[in-house]
């Protein structure tokens, strides 16, 4: 096997039904060796489903996927032996000791005794819990379990990673650890494929995103241009010199349509998103206008799901 | 790197070494959660001691075994009534790993299949013994030891570690089937019900009626029966072979059930 291909995750026209319910509806996915993939969309999209079947714990109904190389309906085994999976709710027994878990993982990948334990020893460390190795998970906070979570889906240093929202129900701390966590696994080549709710999440982690909405994807991309595809950022600026305004406003005319701001401030859609914001401040400093403040909003992923689906991702409470 | 880990040893090594693994989880698991292991200890003794003094002339009867005392002759029963108790754990541990996802970490991992269930049921069979042995010491220590001698004590605990397999495969089956460890607990009155209407606590010889008649066919009447001829009179290889008999046509129908409903599991997933 080439090495070019061992990382992919490819699926073709994937589908799940649960009876009458068809909750991941032809999807199809192309992840790259190295990359950080974000599968981003609301409760019920179809996120888990399409995760379950691409672990090789729920069969497709329909189409196909492999992962690293192998299909996950033919060679099962395969796939798990170059995966590492933290789904939801982190799985942990809580009777066991963080150390005993990372060990009990090490046998059911094929790596007992002495090489077992080294690297559970390795692993409690990465992650900041050589401490806490001993204690029963049962004791653990939210953001340790977490770790341990991510200990147990490296120990046989997959070369994929799936993860399925890491860090829902996470504090910012903790939620800036994985993050950390996962940024330098990808560092070290490992293709991740994760699952996520918030459209933070997304931005920080993912090299590129496909938006899920009722079992289909809607949009797919790097996040940068899907947000640029949406419609140009929106500047705002206030100018040094108020009496100044309407000059700057005839200037800021030809970057893009006036939006609506607050008294004492200018807005525009900038046309050639924050590209063109050079242009914009040498054209507003040849005409001697001093700028007081400046900022550049970008279309957030939420406009990108918006645009997508009508619906806002984040503050519905859905 | 990120080269996935490969093994070159033999596949039923790895698969021995998981099964064994997870049978060490079970049992520890077990030790460590007192709900799981106070019961099964506590209530036979319970009842052993409140049947031991209501019933203590019912040993006089005619028709009534050679004892020195009734506890003597409850002491099978009260395996027996430990050992369901234990074995329905297998059950609900199972159950408890499919509903918290502990089950789908190990089935996402090259898991061999059939350790995850026979790791179950080893956890089971270890646990049965440890039970099975410290209930008779208890019992020695409260003066109703084994009549028939160390080896027969020990045929006791042997018989008690394979009824949790034959008992062990019926609450795998619930549990498998519902993923839920709620409708596994359920299933123990059943037991306890099922054991009542056996020769455990009473000499079928004394019954009449249709409890009498479903009691003479009660498969625990069937491995209680010999088992008690072992632990009033000796060790017998006829007894133990014919309680042995009983457990494993018991297992035969709970395992088949349990397995049937674990590839059922796999298959749908």
């Amino acid at each position: 096997m080439s090495s070019s291909s061992a990382a992919h995750v490819v699926a073709n026209g994937l589908v799940r039904r649960f009876g009458d319910l068809t909750a991941v509806d032809g999807i199809d996915l192309d992840v790259g060796e190295g990359e950080v993939f974000g599968f981003l969309g609301p409760n019920g999209a179809g996120k888990s489903t399409t995760v379950r079947m691409l672990v090789t714990l729920l069969k497709p109904s329909a189409g196909s996927a492999s992962v690293a190389g192998c299909d996950v309906v033919t060679q099962p085994n395969e796939v798990r032996r170059r995966i590492g999976v933290a789904l939801q709710d982190a799985a942990i027994d809580p009777l066991m000791t963080g150390n005993e878990l990372l060990r009990l993982q090490a046998v059911m990948q094929g790596l007992g005794g002495k090489p077992g334990q080294q690297r559970a020893g390795e692993l409690l460390e990465r992650v900041g819990l050589t401490e806490a190795g001993d204690r029963r998970v049962g004791t653990y906070s939210g953001g340790m379990r977490r770790r341990l979570d991510l200990a147990l889906a490296l120990i046989h240093k997959p070369s994929v990673l799936f993860l399925d929202e890491p860090t829902t129900g996470l504090d910012p701390t903790s939620r800036q650890a994985v993050w950390e966590e996962v940024r330098s696994l990808n560092d070290e080549g490992t293709t991740v494929f994760l699952t996520t709710q918030y459209l933070e999440e997304a931005d920080q982690l993912a090299g590129r995103i496909a938006i899920i909405d009722g079992g289909t994807i809607v949009r797919e991309g790097d996040p940068a241009a899907l947000k640029e595809a949406v419609g140009d950022p929106t500047l705002r600026l206030e100018v040094a010199d108020p009496s100044r305004q309407e000059a700057a406003r005839g200037i800021l005319a030809g970057f893009g349509g006036e939006r609506p701001a607050r008294a004492g401030r200018i807005a525009i859609g900038l046309r050639g998103g924050t590209g063109s914001l050079a242009s914009v401040i040498r054209a507003l400093d040849e005409a001697g206008i001093a700028v007081g403040h400046v900022e550049v909003d970008s279309p957030s992923l939420d406009d990108v799901f918006a645009d997508a689906t009508g619906r806002r991702l984040e503050g519905d409470g859905s | 790197m990120t080269v996935a880990v490969t093994t070159d040893r033999p596949r039923w090594r790895v698969a021995a070494e998981q099964s064994f693994a997870l049978a060490v989880r079970s049992v520890r698991n077990t030790a460590r959660d007192p709900s799981a292991w106070v019961p099964p200890m506590i209530f036979p003794l319970v009842l052993a001691a409140i049947y031991g003094a209501q019933f203590s002339r019912a040993a006089e009867l005619p028709g009534f075994p050679e004892v020195d005392s009734f506890l003597q002759f409850i002491l099978p029963a009260s395996i027996l009534q430990g050992v369901s108790f234990n074995a329905g754990d297998a059950g609900t541990g199972m159950a408890t790993d499919i509903q918290n996802g502990f089950f789908d970490r190990l089935m996402s991992s090259p898991t061999s299949r059939l350790a995850v269930f026979i790791g179950r049921l080893a956890g089971a069979i270890v646990f049965s013994a440890i039970l099975a042995t410290v209930l008779v010491l208890i019992f020695t220590v409260f003066g109703a030891p084994v009549q028939g001698g160390v080896v027969a004590a020990l045929a006791l605990v042997v018989i008690a570690a394979f009824l949790a397999v034959a008992i062990g495969g019926f609450s795998l089956a619930v549990a498998i089937r519902t993923g839920s460890s709620e409708a596994t607990q359920a299933m123990f009155p059943l037991t306890f019900v099922i054991i009542f209407v056996s020769s455990a606590f009473f000499p079928t010889g004394l019954m009449t009626g249709w409890y009498q008649e479903v009691a003479e066919v009660n498969p625990f009447t069937l491995i209680v029966n010999p088992a008690r001829r072992i632990a009033l009179s000796g060790f017998d290889w006829g007894d133990f072979g014919q309680a042995m008999f009983w457990i494993a046509a018991v297992s035969f129908v709970s395992l088949g059930l349990s397995y049937r409903a674990y590839l059922t599991r796999l298959r749908r997933s």
